[in-house]
Formats: C-alpha cells, sequence, structure tokens
C-alpha cells in the first residue's frame, strides 16, 4: 500500500502561488481560507527560498490525538481526514497543527469559527464520492477518480510533488544527487548556526 | 542537632518538588465517530492503486 505525501523542493519553489489558486479554485474553498499557502524563507534577500505549505498529512497526526470529539481518520494510504458533520470547531487541531493547516470559515463574536477544513489531498470525506455533499463540504475527490492533488499535478516547476512517498522520495534523491548535496536553507547547521 | 534533623528533613520535602518525570505523554488519537468513507474501501482496490501509480507516472516525472 502506497504512503501519500506531499514535498516541496524548495531549490525549485518560485513563489509563484499557482498551487495555491489551484487548490482554493478546484475546491471552492471560501473566502478567508487557505488549504494551501507559499512560505518565504529570508523574503527580499539574495538567496530566498520559497516552500508551498499544507496539511502534510502527518503518520502521527496531532490533530487527531488532540480532537476532544474524534471527528479524524486516516485512510489505508495515510490520507488524513475529518468529517465536518462531527467537528464542533474547538481550533484544538489548530493549536496542536505544526503547519498551520487547520483553517476555519467564520470570524465572528464569541469564537465562533465554523467547522475545520483543511486539505484533504484532494480526497474528499466520509460522504459519497464526488456526490454534491461531498464537494460542498470537502471539495472534489480526485483520488477516488484516481488523479492526484491538483497543486502537485499542475505546479509548473515540479518543486511541488504529491503521491506515493517511495516514489517522491525516489525523485527528490536523484535531484540532490545531481545538484551534489541537499540545500542549507534549514537544517541543524541552519538552526544553531554551527 | 534536632535543628540539623528538622533542616534536612525540610530540604528532602522541598527537593522532591523539583522532580521532574521524564516519561513523555503520547496522546493517542480516539476512535474515530463519523461517518464510513466509501474511498477506503475503493483504495485498497489494486485497481485503484495501479490508476494512482500511472497516474503519478504521467504528471510527476522530473523535468
Amino acid at each position: 500500500m502506497a504512503r501519500m505525501k506531499f514535498l516541496c523542493d524548495a531549490e525549485r519553489c518560485i513563489e509563484c502561488n499557482a498551487c495555491v489558486t489551484a487548490c482554493k479554485n478546484e475546491h471552492e474553498v471560501p473566502w478567508g481560507v487557505n488549504r494551501r499557502r507559499v512560505v518565504v524563507l529570508e523574503d527580499g534577500v539574495p538567496g530566498e527560498k520559497s516552500i508551498s505549505v499544507a496539511c502534510m498529512h502527518c503518520t502521527d497526526a496531532p490533530c487527531a490525538a488532540v480532537c476532544p470529539v474524534d471527528c479524524f481518520y486516516t485512510t489505508d494510504d495515510g490520507i488524513v481526514l475529518h468529517d465536518k458533520d462531527l467537528c464542533i470547531g474547538c481550533g484544538y487541531c489548530f493549536y496542536a497543527c505544526p503547519f498551520g493547516a487547520p483553517q476555519y470559515p467564520q470570524q465572528s463574536a464569541f469564537g465562533v469559527r465554523g467547522k475545520m477544513d483543511k486539505c484533504t489531498f484532494c480526497a474528499g470525506g466520509p460522504e459519497a464520492d464526488n456526490s454534491d455533499d461531498e464537494y460542498a463540504k470537502y471539495g472534489r475527490n480526485r483520488i477516488a477518480e484516481g488523479k492526484l492533488p491538483l497543486c502537485a499535478e499542475m505546479c509548473s516547476t515540479k518543486a511541488l510533488l504529491a503521491g506515493d512517498g517511495d516514489l517522491v522520495a525516489d525523485i527528490y534523491r536523484q535531484r540532490v544527487i545531481r545538484r551534489g548535496g541537499r540545500p542549507k536553507t534549514w537544517g541543524w547547521e541552519t538552526a544553531y548556526q554551527s | 542537632m534536632y535543628a540539623r534533623a528538622i533542616i534536612t528533613l525540610a530540604a528532602a520535602v522541598m527537593l522532591t518538588a523539583c522532580y521532574e518525570s521524564a516519561d513523555v505523554t503520547v496522546h493517542k488519537p480516539g476512535v474515530y465517530k463519523g461517518a464510513k468513507d466509501p474511498l477506503l474501501a475503493k483504495q485498497r482496490m489494486p485497481e485503484q492503486q495501479q490508476a494512482l501509480r500511472e497516474r503519478f507516472a504521467l504528471v510527476q516525472p522530473d523535468r
């Protein structure tokens, strides 16, 4: 069984934000909610790097661990999904997630956030595949159609990869070998200035 | 002698407050309580896995 993963190659990402736009368009994501964002490191400094970030579909997902109503489930191939009918919009998953993936459509008085929304790896939710209900709540279910997440499929520089983690890792490994080393954008040496 | 014993005892009691458990608190997810996703059954089908592999080969190759 494949284990679905995203990987963003910072050496290739050109901060075009096409992945963000494609995601919003494909799933009709409500105003104010971004399932995917492009983060720029050292913005404006020569050598700046960008990475596209969304839900990383963690193997041991902290969002699922803290959810008080147990609305998260993980598919056999590692995609973390949730049931919006159960979600109470408490925001625990937002605080638990290290990537800021959970988003809330409402900002009103008394902390009313609405149901949590996040990247589904284009795999929808628990409703019937590609039904109107599923589309309204979670967006399109491309995985059920035998397709991969649109953000990665349409990435012009192939910086963003999505699919079986083993295949994604193979592609990235070949790139690193060709470049003669991994980027120094982050890691121990960057974090601790050693 | 008596005072020294009291001080030693008090210090020992106070130092116990400095103890910190080295055990990691692990939060395990609860059991999912929502509706069953039909995609789960579909993903176990070899045809679906093959379709995703073919799609990957089609749209994700390096340039």
